[in-house]
């Protein structure tokens, strides 16, 4: 499906939040690498996927009305064999029947698991006087306890991009602190230029937040993506 | 010429000019502040008792604005609230200029009948595309022409600074503590509630004047956000532009609603905008000046090397703090530099390493000036600073205004020979009316001083930031 064709159907059907599915479907379509991600509407389905996409996988629930998913018990990670693809998925969809029992349950999502990489986040809002504006962010407990973070107006020049990643105080980590894999800093850049001009030709778009962001020395990948829609 | 240069230029600059209802009860202050303006005054009253005043300042009274039988560009409006309405569809009628409204009292109260008032004056100036400076605010300062909104500030000459405030007090208070630093307006406008115009409207309009050099800017809100952030990218990749945002904190916001009606904003977006935008952000009236006064004196350098002279061992400490807390360096000099000072120097009671301290050298001129230009040879130093202490010199061997002459004399000269930015720290202690003295005395060279070491650093930090910026 095309961006269009997911922002439409779901202003069609009154929703304003894009499930995982289609957030990651629209960034993917924007040219930002997430990882893969696939629809499994049965048990058998979700096992056959993840035969597919090789252990392990990850399942995670698909519902427009689950907003906090790993709150609910919808998301399993590091599964390694299809007994425990099974088995998770018959968990993930119990316990959403337990916890939110009114959510509309499309199917299960099965994504390949991430390999490991510096954390980082992104994040897209409107201001009520500069219209869309970006954050950038290191993930985890630097973003929530330290706020450290960072903020440019759309549209970023790539001079933008590369301050917005330098002036965070825990940039060294990045830069690969103590042996750890360092970050692509072009990579990220690339990144934060592709998602403002994407959110330029995007006024549909309220919000969005891509988090967290795996960056590694070569590459980077989404592994989680929220879209708001705006509600006109 | 672009369209902002012809929307707003009868505005800045015009030929005759209406006051609609000033009166004794503010001393005539619009009409006296006007007494040489180089065009035509006219007054608007219709009040009897008013008109024995006016016509005592020499100015020919109307009972109309349309009675005026010349064009008129700008139009001074300070009558009450009720009428102003009525005022500004005169102004529009008579094909007006620009039409600055004193008058207060509309949305910034939040009461009904302010809004109300408000609302109707903004329809009507959007429907005939007129030019509306406020409401709620002091209008055009154009020293050049003498047109003036306070009848303390200077005429005659004008500087390069333009300013756009949305805040008269700022305004003012910017063109006279600025013109005490040396920091003088080329053209100034304090807008209110910009109900219509608003500061990208006069950003745009100054970064076209070739008059004004670097712009300086307090704003408490701005409606048009986005022409702001585009307007502001622009003219700073022209000229220096110095951003003072009032109501960074929450409950700053909640006084800026009430001063100028302006909507809560995010701190942390504006920090990133005046940053991706290549401006400088400053929080005070005295960081304003002092960054501006920098940035039109100093000579520009990205460097961030500082060679420090102060005059007594506490003060060499203190001075290297104050500039290394702004993250410049206070670096060892050449091994040519200390060879240099070892055939001269005192070295009782003083050091040469870096900071100096020169107090036992401090009585001679010839030994100030070696140290000075040691320090202006060093390939470590990007910056000189030198501290001037005016109660070393009061208590020690008398502060004489002769001595203190002849020292900004050869000051002067060293400034135009070097090109690494200079700046002089006035620190006063206890002799305050001579610090003063001395700071109008440099002035008058062109050299900027600074009263204290945190400020002096504080400002030359500024203007390498924003040479860095636009090297890269």
């Amino acid at each position: 499906m095309t961006v269009d064709e997911i922002i439409s159907a779901a202003m069609k059907e009154g929703r304003v939040y894009l499930t995982e599915l289609e957030s990651k479907q629209i960034l993917k379509e924007a040219g930002i690498a997430t990882t893969e991600i696939r629809l499994a509407k049965s048990k058998e389905e979700a096992v056959s996927l993840s035969r597919e996409i090789g252990f392990p996988v990850v399942l995670k629930i698909v519902s427009p009305d689950v907003l906090h998913k790993s709150d609910a018990g919808g998301v399993k990670l590091s599964l390694d064999s299809e007994q425990e693809v099974g088995k998770a998925f018959d968990d993930i969809i119990s316990s959403i029947k337990e916890h939110e029992p009114a959510a509309k349950i499309e199917g299960v999502s099965v994504q390949n698991m991430a390999r490991p990489g510096t954390e980082v986040i992104i994040g897209m809002s409107k201001d009520p006087q500069f219209g869309p504006v970006l954050m950038f962010g290191l993930g985890g407990i630097l973003v929530e306890i330290l706020k450290d973070v960072s903020f440019r107006i759309v549209p970023l020049t790539r001079r933008d991009a590369r301050e917005m990643i330098k002036e965070l105080k825990g940039y060294p980590i990045l830069e690969g602190y103590r042996g750890q894999e360092p970050a692509n800093i072009e990579v990220l850049e690339d990144l934060l230029l592709t998602v403002s001009d994407f959110v330029e030709g995007r006024p549909e778009i309220m919000e969005m937040d891509i988090n967290p962001i795996f960056a590694y020395s070569d590459g980077a990948v989404a592994v989680d993506a929220r879209v708001i829609l705006e509600s006109e | 010429m672009k369209d902002i240069v012809e929307k707003l230029d009868r505005a800045f600059n015009p030929r005759s000019v209406a006051v609609i209802g000033d009166k004794r009860e503010m001393d005539y202050m619009w009409l006296r502040s006007l007494t040489n303006f180089q065009g035509r005054v006219y007054s608007v009253q219709i009040d009897e008792q008013e008109l024995p005043g006016i016509e005592a300042l020499g100015v020919k009274n109307y009972y109309s604005l349309l009675d005026i039988p010349e064009p008129i560009d700008y139009a001074i409006v300070a009558v009450p609230r009720a009428v102003a309405p009525k005022i500004v569809h005169d102004c529009i009628e008579k094909k007006v200029g620009a039409a600055m409204l004193f008058t207060s009292g509309f949305a910034e109260t939040n009461t009904e009948e302010g809004i109300r008032l408000q609302n109707i004056i903004a329809e009507m100036v959007r429907e005939a595309d007129f030019n509306l400076i406020g409401p709620n605010c002091m209008g055009i300062f154009n020293p050049k022409i003498g047109l003036r909104h306070a009848v303390d500030q200077y005429y005659g000459d004008g500087g390069p600074v333009g300013f756009i405030s949305q805040s008269g007090t700022h305004a003012t208070f910017f063109s006279l503590v600025g013109a005490l630093n040396g920091v003088k307006v080329s053209k100034s406008v304090s807008y209110g509630n910009a109900v219509v115009l608003d500061s990208a409207d006069y950003l745009e309009y100054l970064a076209e004047d070739e008059d004004t050099k670097i712009i300086g800017m307090y704003i408490e809100g701005v409606k048009k956000g986005r022409q702001f952030f585009t307007s502001l990218r622009e003219a700073a990749k022209r000229k220096p532009v110095v951003i003072w945002k009032g109501g960074m904190t929450d409950e700053g916001t909640r006084a800026t609603a009430s001063h100028t009606a302006s909507l809560a904003e995010s701190p942390l977006i504006w920090d990133a905008m005046i940053k991706q935008c290549g401006a400088i952000r400053v929080d005070s009236l005295d960081e304003m000046i002092d960054t501006v006064k920098a940035l039109l004196y100093l000579k520009p350098t990205t460097g961030v090397g500082v060679g420090l002279a102060a005059v007594s061992g506490g003060q060499s400490v203190v001075i290297t703090d104050a500039f290394a807390k702004e993250g410049l360096e206070v670096p060892l000099l050449s091994e040519k530099s200390y060879q240099e000072f070892a055939t001269f120097f005192s070295i009782i009671g003083s050091s040469y390493r870096n900071p100096l301290d020169i107090s036992s050298n401090f009585r001679s001129m010839d030994n100030i000036m070696r140290c000075i230009d040691i320090l202006n040879e060093d390939e470590n130093v990007d910056s000189v600073v030198l501290e001037l202490a005016i109660s070393f010199m009061a208590r020690i061997f008398r502060y004489t205004p002769v001595f203190f002459d002849s020292l900004v004399e050869v000051l002067a000269q060293y400034k135009e020979r070097s090109n690494k930015p200079f700046v002089i720290i006035l620190s006063s202690g206890p002799a305050e009316r001579q610090a003063l003295e001395a700071r109008a005395k440099l002035v008058e060279k062109g050299i900027p001083s600074f009263p204290d070491f945190e400020r002096g650093a504080r400002a030359l930090k500024k203007v390498v930031e924003y040479y860095r910026f636009q090297s890269l």
